[in-house]
């Protein structure tokens, strides 16, 4: 991107185009399968994007984590549930809802209305030069340079964040007892 | 004016993200299924790190994929915890619906 060429232009619009088609797939659709299916179309479109953006590791990343990892475990608990819903659109509080709809068509408007009047003056960048730590910026080496030198206590700190949210998502959804078998003894967090 | 077209900028990129973000607004504001809702939050995660990443590459800075590193794995987490927490939910009540879940009003 940002290199005057015609072909990275086409290629930022085919993919923006895919990313916002497939959100509004996603929120748009009944059937809850076509609509993981859709998020995981829009996940691919934002990691070419992220190619784009010269964030190589973290598109390879999204791909294994949001359109693999997270998007298995979705159709997991999509074959769990099994229910189609019949009304999907939910119309309480439709006042503060149609509020808080204006509010933000308002935002987004001025904020492209920003980037608009200051797109002349958004000169296009050079390819990024290599890193302090001499790699290519946005590559696997890189990434790994910056993270364990100048990041390694928010990396740690994910460590033990994604250890206490595997625990807990086990400790909620554990399976414990049949709606209206009352068990003589429920603990907490096995009963919801 | 063609140049809008063809000619990318960070801009570009920040509206896309903006855009995005709004999209995923809405759908946690207007759908009713708790998992629709998990994935329009997925959406607008999405598009927070997209921003990051448009910075960074503006700044030339790595410190912003070290940032969006963290969202991701933060993302994971959150979609574990909630997928958990829709599980148990619909366990006990044989629905997702979040307008039907009005046990803490009140």
């Amino acid at each position: 991107m940002m290199t005057n060429s015609a072909s990275t232009a086409l290629l930022f619009w085919l993919f923006a185009l895919m990313a916002v088609g497939g959100s509004v797939f996603v929120i748009t659709r009944r059937n809850l399968v076509s609509a993981v299916m859709g998020m995981v179309g829009t996940f691919f479109a934002i990691a070419a994007l992220y190619v784009m953006l010269y964030a190589h590791f973290l598109a390879a990343i999204q791909v294994l984590v949001y359109a693999g990892a997270i998007m298995v475990l979705f159709v997991f608990v999509v074959m769990i549930l099994n229910r189609s819903e019949d009304e999907p659109w939910a119309m309480s509080g439709l006042l503060g809802k149609g509020l808080a709809g204006i509010a933000l068509v308002y935002l987004v408007a001025r904020l492209i209305g920003v980037l608009w009047t200051i797109k002349d003056h958004a000169q296009a960048l050079p390819a990024p030069g290599p890193t302090v730590s001499g790699n290519d910026f946005g590559s696997t080496q890189a990434v790994g340079h910056v993270l364990f030198s100048s990041y390694l206590f928010p990396f740690e700190a994910v460590s033990l964040v994604l250890l206490i949210a595997v625990v807990g998502a086990i400790a909620i959804a554990r399976p414990g007892q049949k709606p209206g078998h009352h068990d003589p003894a429920p603990t907490e967090g096995e009963r919801s | 004016m063609s140049d809008i077209y063809f000619h990318l900028t960070i801009s570009h990129f920040l509206v896309l993200a903006a855009v995005l973000f709004g999209i995923g607004v809405v759908g946690v504001l207007m759908r009713k299924n708790a998992l629709i809702v998990m994935m329009s939050i997925e959406i607008m995660l999405n598009a927070a790190n997209l921003t990051i990443l448009a910075f960074a590459r503006f700044h030339g800075d790595m410190g912003g994929h070290a940032l969006a590193f963290v969202v991701i794995a933060v993302a994971a987490a959150e979609a574990a915890v909630g997928l958990a927490i829709v599980v148990a939910v619909f366990r006990s009540r044989r629905h997702v619906d979040i307008d039907r879940l009005t046990s803490l009003r009140n």
